[in-house]
């Protein structure tokens, strides 16, 4: 049972996988219905994936795949052809198997609410295409149902075989001689550059089976050559009352085998054991070669692993630094250079932990495609959209967090950038619109920005807006530049209904997205002009896990600042600080900053208003702040900690760090902190 | 007949008493060290402190126990309860103490001046030891119950 939910986990993955090559296939398939190579690799998807669901047991998904797949190898031998209708059911069974896998994720079982009955048999329909073939294309279905399942059954007894082999060899092989029925040992080699190696294989299978030979077993497994993980041989123990000439004659009937040879096994009981045994040790030896090739390839880890590993690495940087620093004050030629080297190895270590923790944002990516399809459907609006910079890497916490924000965003750009046709064209513009999404690296960041071509945002409407809510005067925001103007969108709640269409929905979910990006050391801008589009661009840190900060002082304790956040430092003296509304500001090139002194939020004891103070002005949202402070000390990097359940409540720190000389920075979280005030 | 279950308890110092903890849930002990003071935290967290690179709170048993200010303390005994480590600042640590559960007093009455947060009362020869029940005080410093 364990072995089976070792399996239940690698089919889920690999389904998922499955499930998003198809989706990729259909979408291409959209845009042009006559791409073969679509109609095959979604074929190849589907029947990997009906595979994998009969060996898990799950019937009901194998038979929905099944069925699309028939449907699809009808268009691929052009019985019947693929249009806009019949690629709604595709992607209606698409989303069935999800929901399917869904529920194998959730209960265990591919037991859904809706009945997949209906769809099976509209794929059914579709597969017999016009009339006159139906009848013709239904023989031909009962007659594939039939091996398929049989194949099932045989590629169970495989899997569960696994574990005894050897036995499972020398009893069949033992039954086979006690009644006298051959065995043979068949290597078949397809042609180099075969297409569809499993679907081959899985015709010989057939093939053998038809003729009355039962496969016992098969190197690779069975699974594997499901899963194409196989070269060009295969190797097959199989025992049945046929003639070795047969089995190489069907054999060599299927198409691209390049060349099967068939030896009969020897099966006289006394010498079956050494036979079977060698065997065996071949066996195993093969099986080892391919273990060691498969964890050479990918292995899959336990994130909270790698978590721990990143934290190592940060601890050993730091133990690093110490011990540098240390040695720095005896002046030790000798050590000069193993330190150097310790320096090196760390840093590469370091660079390569970062890595593990990459993965690329395609993850995220994949499912916008389907997205804007139905959206760009309900709201009848045709979209050209792009995505570009696919492989760029980022660490795996914003991939999962990161999700959202970009749905809003591309949603936002269809549904109020995206003119529609008629209006596109009134102004001159193409009639299609055009979305792109796209991402790369900047320096030691990650930029993920989201441009339409559509109507743009208004800064006179915002502007009005704001000014209504009282956020800024009138003669100020004259004065604004565009991208502070486009801030006010990210405020809670700005975009309200009786706003009209230019603006509406700007500002729905646009504090979230900021809120969710600024959560990651992130920052968000707009650019926009009228009549011509909106970009936001979102830019992320590499890792979160480390993050550049400012380290200050504050009663001689250490407190750290995320750069990303800092917008510049000052000294200021006593009589620059003016109240205005019983709140104390200062004002930087007639811009009134609110001033929060950092010993009144943490409660110290510390002279109110010294003579002169350190001012760290922070952005928070659209706002500025100046935090006071002692001292400044400077910049570095820094490994963050979180502070744990018992801190849950205090809210102004957002974790810890354990700095070079042992002690411990707490790490400001402003967002927190200008509310807290 | 009751069974009687032997565990072992760790014995320290405190608030000039014997207090005892279950063995079990001991991590480490060390010397005093430097103790970062976290702002706006409830009063019964002394601060954090950075053990191999982790930060671990530390608790002040004064102030949980009996609510007075943190006294002098000369030891941090680090604890694992539901996975959260935290430290307890103690004057002194006695040693291990092997308790047979016919020493252990549960029913204090008026005695029990720690409500749930004192499993109950060793009595050992002439020694009488505070149980400590960590899971009660790992609720209280989580805020489950805010004092």
């Amino acid at each position: 049972m364990g072995e089976y939910n070792e399996y239940l986990g690698v089919f889920i993955d690999e389904s998922k996988e499955y499930i998003q090559l198809l989706n990729d296939s259909l979408l291409e398939l959209e845009k042009n219905a006559s791409d073969v190579e679509q109609v095959n690799r979604a074929f190849r998807a589907l029947h990997t994936l009906k595979g994998m669901a009969g060996t898990m047991g799950f019937e009901k998904l194998a038979k929905l795949c099944h069925r699309m797949e028939n449907y699809l190898d009808a268009v691929r031998s052009g019985k019947v052809e693929i249009t806009s209708d019949e690629l709604d059911y595709l992607f209606a069974g698409l989303d069935m198997i999800d929901k399917m896998l869904q529920s194998i994720v959730n209960s265990g079982s591919d037991d859904i609410a809706e009945d997949i009955n209906g769809l099976v048999e509209v794929f059914e329909r579709i597969a017999a295409g016009e009339k006159i073939k139906k009848s013709i294309r239904k023989e031909e279905q009962e007659r594939l149902k039939e091996p398929e399942f049989v194949r099932q059954e045989n590629m169970s007894k495989t899997v569960v075989g696994e574990g005894f082999t050897q036995e499972v060899i020398k009893d069949v092989l033992e039954e086979a001689a006690k009644k006298n029925i051959p065995a043979y040992h068949i290597v078949v080699s397809l042609q180099e550059g075969t297409q569809l190696k499993s679907a081959r294989m899985y015709m010989v299978f057939h093939t053998l089976e038809e003729i009355g030979v039962e496969i016992i077993h098969s190197i690779p497994s069975v699974e594997d050559i499901e899963n194409e993980k196989f070269d060009l041989n295969v190797e097959l123990i199989g025992v049945g009352n046929v003639s070795q000439e047969k089995i190489y004659e069907k054999v060599m009937g299927v198409s691209e085998v390049k060349n099967v040879t068939v030896k009969p096994l020897k099966i006289e009981l006394e010498k079956v054991a050494p036979e079977a045994s060698e065997k065996k040790g071949n066996d195993e030896d093969k099986s080892k070669e391919q273990k060691r090739v498969k964890v050479t390839q990918t292995v899959r880890v336990d994130t909270e692993k790698l978590d721990t590993l990143m934290n190592l690495m940060g601890e050993l940087v730091i133990a690093r630094s110490r011990i540098a620093d240390i040695l720095k004050k005896y002046n030790i030629k000798e050590v000069d250079e193993s330190l150097a080297q310790l320096s090196r190895i760390t840093l590469d270590l370091q660079n390569i932990v970062m890595k593990v923790r990459m993965v690329p944002i395609e993850f995220v990516f994949n499912r916008f495609p389907r997205m804007v399809r139905d959206l760009s459907r309900n709201l009848g609006k045709e979209i050209n959209f792009v995505m570009r910079g696919e492989e760029t890497e980022l660490d795996r916490t914003f991939v999962e967090v990161i999700g959202d924000p970009l749905v809003h965003l591309i949603r936002n750009a269809i549904d109020h950038g995206i003119e529609t046709k008629e209006e596109r064209i009134a102004n001159g513009k193409p009639p299609i619109g055009t979305v792109t999404l796209s991402a790369r690296h900047e320096g030691n960041n990650v930029v993920i920005e989201v441009e339409d071509d559509g109507r743009g945002m208004s800064r006179e409407k915002i502007i009005k807006k704001a000014v209504e809510r009282g956020l800024v005067t009138e003669e100020k925001a004259a004065a604004l530049p565009d991208e502070k103007v486009f801030e006010f969108v990210f405020l809670p709640g700005f975009s309200t209904k009786e706003q009209v269409s230019e603006l509406s929905g700007r500002g729905v979910g646009m504090d979230v997205v900021k809120n969710t990006v600024e959560s990651l050391n992130g920052s968000v801008t707009i650019e926009s002009k009228v009549g011509k589009g909106t970009k936001v661009s979102i830019r992320l840190p590499l890792t979160l896990a480390i993050i550049q900060a400012l380290l200050v002082k504050v009663n001689n304790y250490v407190y750290a600042i995320p750069i990303s956040i800092i917008d510049s430092t000052l000294i200021i003296s006593r009589e620059e600080i003016k109240v205005v509304q019983n709140e104390e500001v200062i004002v930087i090139r007639g811009e009134v900053i609110p001033l929060i002194k950092l010993w009144r939020v943490f409660d110290m004891s510390h002279e109110e208003t010294p003579n002169e103070m350190n001012v760290v002005v922070v952005k928070s949202g659209a706002r500025k702040f100046g935090l006071t402070v002692d001292t400044l000390i400077g910049q570095e990097d820094i490994v963050i900690k979180s502070l744990g359940k018992i801190f849950s409540d205090v809210k102004i720190f957002s974790g810890g760090a354990t700095l070079g000389d042992g002690s411990i920075a707490l790490i400001l979280d402003v967002a927190n902190i200008v509310e807290s005030i | 007949m009751e069974e009687i279950i032997e565990f072992e308890v760790l014995v320290f110092k405190a608030l000039n008493q014997e207090m005892a903890i279950n063995v079990e849930m001991v991590e480490i002990v060390i010397e005093q060290t430097e103790i970062t003071p976290v702002p706006r935290a409830r009063k019964i967290v002394e601060g954090v402190i950075n053990l191999r690179g982790k930060i671990i709170p530390v608790i002040s048993l004064p102030v949980l126990l009996a609510n007075e200010g943190a006294s002098i303390y000369k030891k941090i005994i680090i604890t694992k309860v539901e996975d959260v480590e935290f430290g307890l600042m103690v004057d002194e640590v006695v040693g291990v103490l092997r308790v047979n559960s016919n020493e252990l007093e549960t029913n204090l009455g008026k005695m029990n001046t720690y409500g749930k947060k004192a499993k109950g009362l060793i009595k050992k020869d002439s020694r009488l030891i505070v149980y400590l029940n960590l899971e009660e005080i790992l609720k209280e410093i989580t805020g489950s119950e805010v004092a």
